[in-house]
């Protein structure tokens, strides 16, 4: 998982690129592989949710997600980090982040 | 086939014992599971919001006029409306909900994502705001080469 976080005009804006075939059962079919897409994706910084993703099939595979947050509204700052993390329909997890540029 | 099916109910639930709870805080899929199989986006935006009356012309969507690549079309949602909540159907797809959103406190209106597009549709996106109030917005994507497995 990539993420990038960026402190830009009193705003930080985060960008995450995810790593899933992102196929749904017409596409798993098709393609003659397994159903499997991210369903869930949550931002944290300092433990407080910054933005949350209930996510489906009809996302582009290998999902790219941008979105802003306040930082003084959470009470991060630069160089706090911006911890990303995902599960899929089959359960797997995974992890990511990057410090506030 | 069935050993495949056992195996993944397995994980999940060993998965769900090992989440931290931030993960599982909102999930819109297990909250209105109906809003994910709705074929049309009125009906998916009934079963996610209920029967409401949105406000149009207070959100700005930016999507390409002509996508050359249904595989991922680039969708921009912009607003100065304080919302909680942002989700996306379109209706080029066999289902409309694409994702829901929901922002933390100090949540910005300013989300861009990619999503697939078996065809040229409407794009609709749906935002219910601090106020209570429902805010939406929809626009025409066409699509030159569908992108859905397809």
């Amino acid at each position: 998982m990539k993420v990038k976080a960026k402190l830009k005009k009193g705003v930080v804006s985060v960008k995450v690129l995810a790593k899933s075939p992102m196929a749904g059962k017409e596409e798993a079919a098709k393609k003659k592989i397994d159903v499997e897409f991210i369903t869930h994706m949550t931002a944290t910084v300092n433990g407080k949710t910054v933005w949350e993703a209930s996510t489906g099939p009809f996302l582009s595979k290998n999902p790219y997600m941008q979105f802003v947050f306040n930082p003084e509204k959470v009470g991060a700052k630069k160089g706090d980090k911006v911890e990303v993390s995902w599960v899929d329909n089959n359960g797997k997890t995974k992890k990511g982040g990057k410090k506030i540029k | 086939m069935e050993r495949r099916k056992f195996l993944s109910l397995g994980a999940v639930a060993a998965a769900a014992t090992i989440l931290p709870s931030a993960v599982s805080a909102t999930d819109f899929r297990v909250e209105k599971p109906a809003a994910w199989q709705a074929e049309g986006s009125a009906e998916a935006i009934k079963a996610l919001f209920g029967d409401i009356t949105p406000i149009e012309g207070k959100i700005k969507m930016k999507a390409p006029k002509l996508a050359e690549n249904g595989g991922a079309v680039p969708i921009g949602m912009k607003s100065k409306v304080e919302v909680t909540t942002v989700a996306l159907f379109q209706d080029a797809n066999p289902r409309s909900a694409v994702v829901v959103f929901e922002l933390g406190e100090g949540g910005v209106f300013d989300l861009k994502t990619k999503i697939k597009m078996r065809k040229t549709a409407n794009v609709t996106v749906v935002a219910k705001g601090t106020d209570g109030k429902f805010y939406s917005h929809v626009q025409k994507v066409e699509v030159s080469i569908g992108g859905c497995g397809g």
